[in-house]
């Protein structure tokens, strides 16, 4: 074959990548404990990964890669940003939209409790005068929450609301952390505003 | 009747240990997350696999694993006489369980908890070895899917007629009434996970394969043979399963080239 190369780094499900004691299995393996051995379980290129040096593990992470682009799912710690669909007295729930930088490609609900949506004074958050139905929010995953939503959070001040329209339907400007202003009307509203870039 | 011929070959022209030409197919379904098609001779059998996805009715849902699910249906066309009832039948319930279950064991289910599988394979055209084809190319489907898999999970039937051990039984050989297995295997982890009987009497010393044997057994077959038919449908499986890396490997390198890489 003239790409042999090529065709060695390429591997399909229950080809032996090496053995457990010589390899870490990484993302699209996996490894049988009773002889030893880490397979692939994906169709897709092969490649090993250098332990960190300072690691008590030093053996290499295998991993293989494949081709299917898998849509993205909120974990615990990600940073997400979603429309907000409803805002009610205790909470405000959201659509997701997007988990890092990537698209989600199903729906995604998430909630924003009061108490999670500034670090301080959180008793006396006031959800109408934090978000608005419409308004794109930058927010972190605090859990998986329950059956239906996730449950997130903006009680930092890189997260909040990043844009949101007037009622006279222009995209405002946020002029401190609490307040947007409308640039046709000047009209000042309220929100819990991201801070962003310096 | 004469199966095999005194010169022989069999009623279709096959040598005894002989496979039927067998294609394959991946991305037969734009809209599918992993598709293929796959052909043993005139048997030919569209999959689609979706998921993993949210799971559809929660009572469902499981905490450390996914649901995995299979429709098995045949298409009307698939068969030369006519269908009375086209879906929900006995025997596409039973082979659809047949394939939930072959491909459950080969799926890494654990990595993906909470969400739910579904695959769905139809016949487009039935001579004899349907569920085989179907194992295959569901298969195919999850491997383009790019669903985690233990193995790439194969299957292949074999039989023993005129006192012949027979490769991949066609429609004719099928309904012969003679002895049958159908297997499903791992290759490369060199283990059987499905063992299907039809019309076989020794079946105590499968006590030795923890498989599944379903089916009626009443014809005679001695152990030897047994051992001899069930290599021989092992032999296919490893067969079937070079093919599938093959495509799978140039279905791979036809999407690095794509991507410029």
């Amino acid at each position: 074959m003239e790409e042999e190369g090529k065709v060695r780094d390429m591997v399909t499900p229950g080809e032996v990548l090496g053995k457990a004691s010589d390899v870490r299995p990484g993302k699209g393996t996996y490894a049988v404990p009773y002889n030893d051995l880490v397979y692939a379980s994906l169709t897709g290129i092969h490649h090993s990964v250098p332990p960190v040096p300072d690691s008590t593990d030093q053996r290499p992470t295998v991993e293989v890669t494949d081709h299917k682009a898998h849509g993205a799912v909120p974990e615990t710690g990600s940073v997400i940003i979603a429309r907000v669909t409803k805002v009610m007295a205790k909470m405000a729930s959201a659509d997701i939209m997007c988990v890092g930088s990537k698209a989600v490609q199903e729906k995604f609900t998430g909630i924003i409790r009061q108490q999670d949506v500034r670090a301080t004074e959180i008793d006396k958050v006031d959800m109408h005068s934090s978000f608005r139905p419409g308004d794109i929010v930058r927010a972190i995953v605090l859990s998986l929450g329950d059956a239906r939503a996730y449950y997130l959070s903006t009680a930092k001040n890189e997260l909040g609301v990043v844009s949101a329209e007037s009622m006279a339907g222009a995209t405002m400007v946020p002029i401190s952390w609490t307040e947007m202003q409308c640039p046709l009307t000047a009209q000042i509203e309220r929100r819990k505003v991201a801070k962003i870039g310096g | 009747m004469e199966y095999v011929s005194p010169e022989g070959l069999r009623l279709d022209g096959r040598r005894p240990m002989e496979m039927r030409q067998i294609r394959a197919e991946i991305g037969a379904v734009a809209k599918a997350d992993g598709s293929a098609v796959f052909e043993m001779g005139n048997t030919k059998v569209i999959a689609a696999v979706y998921g993993p996805r949210e799971v559809q009715h929660r009572s469902q849902q499981m905490s450390d694993q996914a649901l995995v699910r299979c429709e098995y249906s045949m298409a009307n066309f698939s068969t030369g006489d006519r269908m009375r009832k086209p879906k929900g039948d006995r025997r596409s319930t039973e082979i659809s369980l047949v394939i939930r279950q072959t491909m459950e064991a080969c799926i890494l289910t654990h990595l993906m908890p909470r969400s739910q599988i579904d695959i769905f394979v139809q016949v487009l055209q039935a001579d004899g070895g349907t569920r085989s084809a179907c194992i295959n190319a569901a298969t195919l489907a999850l491997a383009d899917a790019g669903i985690p898999l233990r193995d790439l999970v194969t299957s292949c039937s074999a039989g023993y007629l005129n006192s012949t051990p027979l490769l991949d039984l066609n429609y004719v050989e099928d309904s012969a009434g003679g002895p049958d297995v159908t297997v499903g295997f791992l290759p490369k982890l060199d283990k059987v996970t499905l063992l299907q009987v039809q019309n076989l009497l020794n079946c105590v010393i499968l006590g030795r394969f923890s498989a599944l044997v379903v089916g009626k057994m009443d014809s005679k077959l001695p152990i030897d043979t047994f051992e001899n038919v069930m290599q021989l449908a092992i032999e296919g499986c490893k067969a079937i399963a070079n093919y599938i890396r093959e495509i799978l490997l140039e279905n791979t390198k036809q999407l690095e080239y794509r991507r410029g890489l």
